[in-house]
């Protein structure tokens, strides 16, 4: 305990810009959380959609990527994909990736990292809107059909505004797991801020890499980096929770949306 | 394809085996601790509950690699060395008590109220209808978000093996296996197998468990 709070092992936080380092490693774990969620909402409605088809292959094709995608570790898939992705496509991804990007997020291997979290998170999302879309009354298709909408229209204006808004909290949730899983990026040496507070800790005080003269003990390192994870996610969860609460007074379902396999898994509360 | 099992048979056995004892091992002290939590979250003190609290909110946002790289390098350079297995079973098993305190909680929560308040007014004490009535209940409901817990763990312990802990764990195998062989796709496979036949077990023994206890109405 003496040596966690200790002032000198602290030091490292407040000289030279080491703050502002790992807090710009932090911002690229955000920008990286917020690209992968955006493609993976997207992928993930149009796997829900094809695993709801009524066309049975569709269906059964669909839900075997689902399951084989979510079932898979996550770092599995980004190691995998760091190792068999073809030069060409990641020297492609290095030459043309919009400048726009931080410099960080241009390099050959963010293609696999982003990708490993598309390809888990768009499965994962998948089942949960296909659970949400599914715990919609049948009545409401029923009603829907007798209306004489067409299939497109059913979704659009029926079935998809009532079904997605059911699983706004688990999204909210599967969002926090993301963000902490693009931390697992540093494995392939994408430079976030795990990535970041290692090199801190190896640099500062060295006199060889020139990092000042004042350590960065990694254990306090990672106790900042934790820190801000916890505060990030803390926010959100608190979000995630106001939604449900406004959610089931707006509708007076009990029944968040819950999906098998993923950690966080709410019980509906009957109180 | 086969060629690669065949041959590397050993490591990736070996790899599964890690795996699993990993999982297992955690899975032990995830459950303790959970419901040593969940228990705090559910007394009548106002200070114990918020403690429960503050524990779940910590680790179930920490990412499990920061805690990986706390255990083990950060703890080892404030001279307390512990071992990759002890970092690795620790880590994972705090990571994982938060969600299972979360789903005993909703648990204890989804009994109904009237259930507690008939059997106090049968005359059974706090103890008794917390022991006898509450968590019979509960434990039937949380089976299922436990198998998911269960699933989620045995992918996160592909973390553990792949960050800088010593730990040759099936991920890790199929790494060594890609390294010796250059057969990134067929490594991989045979380990995405061994990771299929953990989930598939998990499943199979929490759907049994479920049907075993369920409520029969």
């Amino acid at each position: 305990m003496e040596y966690v709070f200790s002032p000198d092992n602290w030091e490292w936080l407040w000289t030279e810009n080491n703050a502002r380092f790992l807090l710009e490693g932090f911002l690229i774990n955000i920008q990286i959380a917020v690209i992968a969620i955006v493609i993976a909402l997207a992928i993930g409605l149009v796997l829900a959609l094809l695993s709801l088809a009524t066309v049975t292959p569709v269906r059964l094709l669909a839900k075997g990527w689902v399951d084989l995608f979510r079932n898979l570790p996550l770092i599995f898939l980004i190691l995998y994909l760091a190792l068999s992705l073809p030069e060409s496509i990641k020297q492609g991804w290095e030459e043309n990736a919009p400048g726009f990007l931080p410099e960080v997020l241009r390099g050959q291997l963010v293609l696999a990292g982003i990708m490993g979290l598309v390809l888990y998170n768009s499965a994962v999302l998948a089942e949960i809107m296909r659970a949400g879309i599914l715990s919609l009354d049948r009545g409401q298709r029923e009603a829907a059909t007798a209306l004489g909408l067409s299939y497109r229209n059913q979704m659009r204006h029926v079935i998809l505004p009532q079904g997605l808004r059911r699983m706004v909290p688990a999204t909210v949730s599967q969002l926090i797991t993301l963000n902490k899983d693009t931390t697992l990026v540093s494995i392939i040496a994408i430079q976030e801020v795990v990535r970041s507070g290692r090199v801190l800790s190896q640099t500062a005080g060295n006199p060889f890499v020139g990092g000042g003269d004042v350590q960065a003990p990694i254990l306090q390192v990672m106790l900042f980096i934790g820190l801000l994870f916890v505060i990030t996610n803390y926010a959100l969860s608190r979000l995630s929770r106001r939604l449900e609460v406004r959610e089931s007074r707006r509708t007076a379902t009990v029944r968040p949306v819950t999906v098998a396999g993923v950690e966080d898994q709410a019980i509906p509360t009957t109180r | 394809m086969i060629e690669v099992l065949t041959e590397h048979v050993d490591d990736f056995a070996s790899g599964l085996w890690v795996t699993t004892r990993l999982v297992l091992a955690s899975l032990v002290i995830a459950l303790v601790l959970g419901t040593v939590v969940a228990a705090l979250r559910v007394t009548p003190s106002r200070w114990l509950q918020r403690l429960g609290a503050l524990y779940v909110e910590v680790f179930r946002n920490l990412p499990l690699l920061v805690l990986l790289f706390i255990s083990f390098a950060g703890l080892r350079r404030a001279g307390i060395g512990i071992g990759p297995w002890t970092a690795g079973i620790a880590s994972l098993g705090l990571y994982t008590s938060a969600y299972v305190a979360e789903a005993l909680r909703s648990g204890v929560f989804a009994v109904s109220r009237g259930q507690v308040e008939a059997s106090l007014s049968l005359g059974f004490t706090q103890a008794q209808t917390l022991r006898q009535i509450v968590l019979p209940q509960a434990f039937r409901t949380v089976i299922g978000p436990l198998g998911s817990i269960t699933i989620a763990m045995v992918k996160n312990s592909a973390i553990v093996g792949a960050s800088l802990l010593a730990l040759p764990d099936l991920l890790k195998q199929a790494r060594v296996v890609n390294s010796n062989t250059f057969q990134t796709t067929e490594s991989f496979f045979w380990a995405a197998v061994g990771y299929m036949l953990l989930t598939v077990a998990a499943t199979v023994l929490f759907r049994a468990l479920e049907s075993r206890y369920a409520v029969r109405r």
